[in-house]
């Protein structure tokens, strides 16, 4: 009985407590910001896009050869971020990687170009370097700020594509199990219009130029790649024009040996980053599915927040305050909670899934260290140093 | 690294005069000291440091409230304090705390009277089923696991922040001094928050539910967790995309798990 009492005293007790607490965190707590409602940016759809095959090989002049530097992302403003963001940071960090494989794989299907390579660094041997940062990638949109120059300093592409997907463009083998693989060969990208639509423009821009821009563009990308082995000896073949744009001022002899060494060097760096663009390759390859798959769970989770969205807004709950209204209302938001989890989870699952292939695109240039960026880099050092080797130019500070 | 200057610092030694020698050991000792720096995990000062919240904790149903044991208590003394403001009209009543206001979160709200405290206690029964928290803080982050609940996942910072945001409902954690409060705003103005204390000794947890209607009283429910050793996992397991989870044998690394499919 006294036990009883005591036990009383000491709720009561704890509820006034209670109560002051209450009291007091009410009026201690900051005031928070009213939650931000995401405003629906305007997208300019690319649409349905054919890509333009060249039926016959283009001639010499047109074949220049591209480099599809590896995208970048939006940066994200400090107040953007939220727990649980940095999953679908490294996802998007890891498409920076693959994505621009889908460009060249278009590129190289158009038929209308010289060799084309996903490179890690900017290259000076290269005609034509196309750069990308991912603004908004998910299972139902895309969106890409596509960047081109060329190595005269031509702008030839500086524009933002987008497109949007939907649930048919995801194959009923892209949700795949044991007894369902995923058919690769057959599967077309949900948004292949974004690439197609880049590699048309290409085209045109190069129509728009005429041959002699092209000859010309040529011999600039080889005397800035001489310049770049050996700064000594080319640091003026290459000035600026009226325009800004560089042309050659001093052009070498057919038969210079010295053009000859850059040739040949040339020929062994391509050979490199020949080897870099076939890791991204097989990179792409392993991951393609878990990537598909990834994409259209993203999707169906779009969808069902859709769905979600618009059941929210026709209920009002009949303006009932009874125990099953409140229970339905805590019951809608916790599910959504766990659906999100979920989602986080498979986010983060798909990172873990891809962790070993990005692994092994980074240990794969035997002999070279760090990652492909670094292995890129370390290469560049080695044959510029090779080249002054054999030419015997061991000027200080002319490795730099 | 450290076979390396070790080696260096032999080889300096071996023929040479005591004062190379004392020279390679002093470049040794540095060596070695910025070794060790290097491997030290960076504080970051500007978090602040939150007690221990992490570990194992299941429900101490003696010390915590039987919700409809709390719920006559309520009723009794609203009734006397009617009764008092029957018998004092001049007097005016005391009103409780309104929770945190989180401006215009856009949630469908209607008019009209709160929910009565039976369904308020009933939701707080309703809500507070689960009996075993699993709660994992790191320097950045705790995350409290609930069986059939979504987690309650803040971080460790000063501020008020928003951890969850849709039609549905908007959540909201904050510290308050060592304790760790969340808010759930649901639509019609019902308002869940969660206020978590620990012991100075980490041994027992306590958790106030409160609800509020409509800005009306609350419904408070005190729950009290004591820590307890789970048994550790026998397997690691690992989430992943195509395969779901991965698991292997404690001790295992599970790279080479992965590497094998």
């Amino acid at each position: 009985m006294n036990y009883s009492r005591n036990t009383s005293s000491i709720r009561v007790l704890t509820a006034l407590l209670v109560l002051l607490l209450l009291t007091a965190c009410a009026l201690t707590l900051p005031e928070p910001k009213p939650v931000p409602i995401p405003a629906e940016r305007p997208l300019d759809l690319v649409g349905n896009v054919n890509l333009i095959q060249a039926l016959q090989v283009p001639s010499e002049s047109s074949l220049i050869e591209i480099g599809v530097h590896v995208f970048g992302t939006a940066q994200k403003e400090a107040g953007e971020y939220k727990i649980g963001d940095w999953v679908f940071d490294e996802i998007i960090q890891k498409e920076t990687q693959f994505l621009p494989h889908l460009l060249k794989n278009t590129l190289v299907a158009s038929n209308q170009w010289g060799a084309i390579r996903v490179i890690p660094e900017k290259d000076s041997s290269l005609d034509l370097i196309v750069e990308g940062q991912i603004i908004q990638s998910d299972g139902e949109t895309l969106e890409l700020q596509i960047h081109a120059f060329d190595s005269s300093g031509r702008e030839w592409l500086n524009q933002t594509y987008a497109d949007q997907s939907v649930q048919e463009e995801y194959p009923e083998s892209t949700r795949f199990t044991l007894d369902n693989t995923f058919d690769a060969i057959n599967f077309v990208d949900p948004f292949q219009d974004i690439y197609n639509r880049i590699a048309n423009d290409l085209v045109a821009v190069r129509t728009s130029l005429g041959e002699q821009a092209l000859v010309d563009l040529n011999l600039v990308t080889d005397m800035l790649y001489a310049g770049d082995l050996s700064p000594n000896n080319f640091s003026g073949a290459v000035k600026e024009n009226a325009d800004g744009l560089l042309v050659v001022d001093r052009v070498p002899a057919l038969d210079d040996p010295m053009m000859a060494r850059v040739a040949d060097m040339k020929y062994r760096h391509h050979l490199f980053i020949d080897t870099v663009d076939e890791y991204y390759q097989t990179l792409y390859e392993d991951i393609q599915p878990a990537y598909v798959l990834w994409r259209r769970y993203s999707i169906d989770q779009i969808t069902e927040i859709e769905t979600s969205q618009q059941e929210a807004n026709r209920s009002d709950y009949g303006g009932s305050s009874g125990f099953l209204s409140l229970s339905q209302r805590y019951d809608r938001f916790k599910w959504s909670k766990i659906f999100e989890r979920e989602f986080n989870d498979l986010a983060a699952g798909f990172n873990n899934e891809l962790a070993p292939a990005f692994l092994e695109l980074n240990s794969q240039v035997h002999g070279l260290t760090g990652t492909m960026e670094q292995q890129y880099r370390e290469w560049r050092g080695i044959l510029r140093r090779l080249f002054e080797l054999e030419n015997g130019d061991l000027t200080p500070g002319a490795t730099e | 690294m450290l076979i390396n200057v070790a080696n260096r610092a032999h080889k300096l030694c071996q023929g040479a005069n005591s004062l190379t020698c004392i020279v390679a050991a002093l470049c040794l000792t540095l060596s070695l000291s910025a070794f060790s720096q290097d491997s030290l995990p960076q504080l970051d000062l500007d978090l602040p440091l939150r007690l221990d919240f992490s570990g194992s904790w299941e429900k101490d149903f003696r010390r915590s409230d039987n919700w409809e044991d709390e719920l006559s208590r309520t009723l009794r003394i609203r009734q006397e304090s009617a009764t008092r403001q029957q018998s004092s009209p001049g007097s005016s009543s005391g009103r409780s705390a309104l929770p945190i206001s989180i401006g215009n979160v856009n949630l469908p709200r209607s008019r009209g009277r709160g929910a009565n405290i039976v369904d308020l206690a009933r939701l707080a029964e309703y809500i507070s089923r689960h009996s075993i928290l699993d709660i994992i803080q790191t320097r950045d982050e705790i995350s409290i696991e609930r069986n059939g609940e979504a987690a309650l996942i803040c971080g460790v910072e000063y501020k008020l922040q928003q951890t969850f945001a849709n039609e549905h409902g908007v959540e909201v954690c904050a510290w308050e001094g060592q304790q760790l409060i969340f808010q759930i705003t649901l639509p019609d103005d019902l308002i869940i928050i969660h206020r978590f204390t620990v012991s100075s000794n980490q041994r027992v947890l306590n958790l106030l539910t409160s609800i509020f209607s409509k800005g009306g009283e609350p419904f408070n429910l005190i729950q009290a967790f004591n820590k307890y050793e789970a048994p550790r996992d026998e397997f690691n397991c690992i989430q992943t995309l195509s395969r779901g989870q991965v698991c292997s044998q404690a001790g295992t690394d599970l790279s080479t798990v992965l590497d094998d499919f």
